[in-house]
């Protein structure tokens, strides 16, 4: 701006009014000299406390600045003396309350501004006085014995002035006052010679107790100090604190050595609490301490490990925590008797026994046995975490911190468990799965050398035995002739000895089956019943301990195992949930996940696998193709049925598990249907429902081809019509039942009993009305085939009463209708020939038979009776022929 | 903001140009400014002479560079209690000028200037007697020896011992 227009000549008319008035403010009316009131206020803010009053005694209006109480209020506040609330109280006390506020305000004013009150000067001269009198007492302390030091101190009011200063507005000077001419002289001598032990404050005081307390109040006397040069007299302060401080320390730590626990320690811990808080005493103790020396005497890690085996010796662990609560116990005591109460020392130290004890001992485990065997660390882990609890639980609680000191406790062994936990989690649901899987496959490896060893084994035996038969079985032994490998067992043993092996196990876990029929441990001992001789006779038998292997398709050792481990995984991993907050709620996600992976395995892997296998053989079975009919059921099918059994014992086996473990442990929420353990249990459930659902579908073919193929094979044709048998003695009538009938009925009951309560009833209706619809056409089928002759009517009667009362206990009416109109329809073969009328009549009442056939039917029915031909014409005209008749 | 420089004339109407970042040590200036615009007209400091205003832009010169003053809290005033060396040579004056620069910094409004003013009376007058602070500050004994007394005694424990 070189050219720039010069003063307000050329500024325009609004500016000029602006500038105008600045220039009105002239220096003239200030005295060159004097300052205004407000710079010679700040200026005295700059000013030291003694200085300051020389100040107000030069004129009233530097008297009113320099006795300005807010200025003391200001210094007693740096100090750390100043007790809002108490002024408060003070000025309403004396003034009157918040209500009339501004008298008090007033009142504050007057006292601040005018001439000093007499009531001042007055409180001043007793001050003094007592401040004197203090002096005096000094003496008398330093004089008196020093072992009831804490009290003897209280006396001196010097030592405690800082507590003494009272919280009063518009006495804030005198109290200031109070304090400087205390403690000003010991702060201007350190001041001024530094630190050394000729301090005032050392030879004026000679017990160490008063040195610490005077040393701590000018610390926070020094906060006040404002003037030029404070800095370095708060450093020659320091300087002796810290002198003071290592010199106290060295006492203390002799006291600790010398274990003079009650006496020098306990002393010098209160000196120092006083000088600073005692931080020193409580890291130097902490530090120094004997537990953290001699941790080796607490137990070495490789005492707690077994060496050649690599697990974990729990009587070795727990003799190290029971050791270490002791000791720490011991130092808890100590730690009460030497410290003051409101200094916390405990959680500091029991932080330090965690690092540098606890949880170098306890990594040092689990590291090696981490490499050793992760088993065993699992247990590891668990287990000291527990011993670590129940540690916490021995320790002696302090004083100082009773409330928080278990919370405390816990986040101590949280942060010793901490770096481990994640680990372990992980490693523990790995080992769960790899455990499980191993143990699946294992087993699954098993049953199918099992299913190869014993396929050939029936080969082999149908050679040796071929030997001895026929040349049409000795040919077939040279095509078989490669399998012959086994040694020669005779047939007799295996006969004998599996089956007490197959019965003692399974006892105890499925009593409630029938032992012949009950799961088998492993696929060892299959039993083969009998050893076939035919080559037929082999590959049914073949197929036969493939459905003995159903059995063997999952077994009820194998899921206890499973769910044992997975209880043990559990418990160990909900050991830490109770730590709460992240950690656990990650155990807890963790046990979940052991749950659900138990469901997986245990249900994917192994029982529905083993039921899909089932189904299949059931449908690859062919009840004529077994050569054998020895036993009352169809083999695979009660070996099914027995999967069904053993299916909802293990789904029950889940359910009590899953109250147990997770429900009872609070681990899952039963109601939270998101949650991935209720769904993976619901997904098991409903594909168990669903194999058994196949299952019984193939099942029901397979009993009625049971049922066919014994009603074909062993109804002997003079059952029901005894008239054309050749034995000459059989004269007598027989009304029981027939062998066949029995038969059925024995095949039948026997596997739908087998169902009842282990699938639920809806189930077990469907199941029950299925298999008595197929065996009512089954029957009607094999009636058809007949040739029933009114003697052997009676028979048929008793087979079709027979029938009848089995349906009946299944307790199904649409069913019974069907076995009531049978049991109607074999009258038509009572009826005598001659009656051909009323043969006809029962023919043709519909009614009679509940509409379940048509007379055409019936009279297919009708046409098996063995006199028919005889009696057709008159039935037929009896039907008929009444038209005919009128025609 | 074409221009980096602005023109103060001092109250003996004296013209000095100093760089506007300068002058804004002074709050007074820096308002101003804000508000009237930069018009390249001479501001009028009516209430400062050549010397002090001189003074104390030279002080605003060497301090251009220092950062705001921050919040006026007691720990950060203790620290600036303190008065550094090159302040310390510029407070070098005889009092009079002391005062006129004490003055101007409050006129400007210049915080920092004002507070090493104010130390620096601080200093003159520690450990004076009554007497001689009447001196520095040019006021009248108003007490009666008694009431001058009275005071010493109230405050005893500021005697020297």
């Amino acid at each position: 701006m070189p050219g720039g227009k010069k003063g307000p000549s050329a500024a325009g008319p609004p500016r000029r009014d602006v500038l105008a008035s600045l220039r009105m403010a002239s220096m003239e009316d200030i005295s060159r000299a004097a300052l205004p009131a407000e710079i010679v206020s700040s200026i005295l803010d700059h000013v030291g406390p003694v200085d300051l009053i020389r100040a107000a005694r030069s004129c009233k209006l530097m008297h009113e600045m320099a006795y300005d109480d807010t200025r003391w209020v200001h210094k007693l506040k740096r100090i750390g003396c100043w007790d809002e609330v108490d002024a408060r109280k003070h000025a309403e006390r004396v003034f009157g309350t918040v209500a009339n506020r501004q008298v008090v305000e007033q009142q504050e004013e007057g006292g601040g501004n005018g001439t000093i009150p007499a009531i001042i000067i007055e409180d001043d001269v007793s001050n003094m006085n007592s401040l004197s009198d203090g002096f005096d007492k000094i003496e008398l302390v330093n004089t008196t014995s020093q072992t009831d030091m804490l009290e003897g101190l209280m006396d001196d009011p010097t030592l405690t002035v800082l507590k003494q200063a009272r919280s009063i507005r518009g006495e804030a000077r005198q109290e200031y006052g109070k304090i400087h001419a205390a403690l000003s002289p010991f702060y201007e001598d350190i001041a001024r010679r530094g630190p050394s032990s000729d301090n005032l404050v050392f030879t004026k005081y000679r017990d160490p107790q008063a040195q610490a307390q005077i040393l701590a109040q000018l610390l926070a006397f020094s906060k006040c100090d404002m003037t030029e040069g404070w800095d370095e007299r708060l450093e020659s302060l320091q300087g002796t604190m810290s002198m003071f401080e290592t010199a106290a320390l060295n006492e203390f730590r002799q006291g600790y050595e010398t274990d003079d626990i009650d006496g020098n320690m306990r002393k010098y811990a209160h000196i120092l609490w006083t000088l600073n808080g005692g931080q020193s005493a409580v890291d130097l103790f902490i530090h120094h301490n004997h537990l953290m020396t001699r941790k080796s005497e607490l137990g070495s890690v490789s005492d707690c490990i077994d060496g050649l085996s690599g697990h974990i010796k729990i009587e070795h662990t727990q003799a190290f925590f029971t050791r270490l609560s002791v000791a720490f116990n011991e130092q808890i005591s100590i730690m009460n008797r030497v410290f003051p109460p409101s200094l916390d020392v405990t959680s500091a130290f029991m932080e330090k026994v965690g690092q540098d004890v606890l949880y170098p001992f306890l990594t040092a485990i689990f590291d090696e046995l981490h490499r050793v065997s992760i088993e065993s660390y699992l247990t590891a882990i668990s287990m000291t975490f527990v011993q670590c609890m129940n540690l916490s639980e021995a320790l002696l609680p302090t004083r100082s911190s009773e409330t928080k000191f278990d919370e405390f406790l816990d986040n101590v062994v949280i942060k010793i468990y901490e770096p481990h936990i994640d680990l372990y989690l992980a490693e523990e649901l790995d080992y769960f799965k790899k455990n499980c899987e191993a143990t699946v496959s294992e087993w699954d490896r098993q049953l199918s050398e099992q299913a190869a060893s014993t396929e050939s084994f029936l080969m082999s035996n149908i050679n040796r035995q071929a030997d001895k038969r026929d040349f049409l079985t000795s040919f077939k032994k040279v095509i078989m002739m490669p399998v012959n490998i086994l040694p020669s067992f005779s047939s007799a043993k295996t006969n004998e000895e599996p089956k007490p092996d197959t019965e003692n196990s399974d006892s105890p876990v499925a009593p409630k089956s029938p032992n012949r029929f009950s799961t088998i441990s492993s696929p060892a001992p299959v039993v083969v019943e009998e050893v076939p001789t035919t080559e037929l006779a082999a590959k049914a038998a073949i197929m036969k301990s493939k459905m003995e292997g159903i059995r063997s398709l999952f077994s009820i050792e194998i899921a206890l195992g499973l769910v044992h481990s997975a209880k043990s995984s559990l418990e160990r991993a909900a050991q830490f949930v109770r730590l709460g907050g992240e950690f656990g709620v990650a155990a807890k996600r963790q046990c979940q996940a052991i749950f659900v992976n138990l469901l997986r395995i245990l249900g994917h892997r192994h029982v529905i696998v083993g039921f899909d296998k089932a189904v299949s053989h059931l449908s690859n079975y062919r009840p004529r193709e077994q050569g054998e009919r020895d036993q009352s059921g169809v083999e695979p099918l009660v070996t099914f049925l027995e999967l069904v059994n053993v299916g909802d014992l293990i789904l029950q086996m889940m359910d009590v598990f899953y109250e147990q473990e997770l429900i009872g442990t609070r681990l899952t929420d039963r109601n939270d249907f998101l949650d991935p353990a209720v769904k993976e249990k619901k997904k098991f459930e409903q594909m168990l429902d669903e194999r058994v659902a196949a299952g019984l579908n193939k099942g029901i073919d397979v009993l009625m081809e049971e049922v066919d193929y014994i009603l074909a094979t062993r109804q002997l044709a003079t059952d029901f019509n005894p008239g054309v048998s050749a034995d000459p003695h059989r004269q007598t009538m027989d009304v029981g039942i027939s062998e066949v009938a029995a038969a059925v009925v024995d095949v039948v009951s026997s596997h739908t009993q087998m169902l009842v309560g282990s699938t639920d009833k809806s189930t077990l209706d469907v199941f029950n009305q299925e298999v008595g619809l197929r065996l009512f056409t089954a029957l009607c089928k094999h009636l058809k085939r007949q040739r029933i002759s009114v003697e052997g009517s009676l028979k048929l009667i008793s087979d079709m009463n027979h029938y009848f009362k089995y349906i009946q206990t299944l307790k199904n009416n649409e069913l019974l209708l069907y076995f009531t109109a049978f049991r109607e329809l074999v009258q038509i073969y009572l009826v005598d020939p001659g009656h051909a009328k009323e043969l006809a009549t029962l023919i043709a009442d519909a009614e009679r038979f509940h509409g379940i056939w048509r007379v055409e039917e019936v009279y297919e029915f009708a046409e098996r009776r063995a006199d028919w031909y005889q009696v057709k014409r008159d039935v037929e005209r009896a039907m008929y022929g009444i038209g005919c008749n009128v025609m | 903001m074409s221009s980096g420089t602005i023109t103060l004339t001092s109250s003996d109407e004296v013209d000095i140009t100093v760089d506007r970042a300068v002058a804004e040590r002074s709050v007074l200036i820096k308002n101003m400014l804000e508000d009237l615009g930069d018009s390249g007209e001479a501001i009028p400091i009516p209430n400062v002479n050549e010397a002090v205003l001189k003074k104390v832009i030279a002080w605003c010169e060497q301090h251009k560079n220092d950062p705001a003053s921050a919040n006026d809290d007691d720990d950060n005033r203790r620290k600036t209690t303190d008065i550094d060396e090159w302040d310390q040579k510029f407070m070098q004056v005889d009092q009079e000028m002391l005062f006129e620069i004490i003055l101007a910094a409050n006129y400007l409004d210049i915080k920092a200037l004002l507070d090493v003013g104010c130390k620096t009376v601080a200093n003159m007058i520690k450990g004076k007697s009554p007497e001689e602070i009447r001196k520095t500050f040019n006021i009248q004994n108003d007490f009666t020896p008694e009431e001058e007394d009275q005071i010493r005694r109230e405050n005893e424990w500021a005697e020297d011992r």
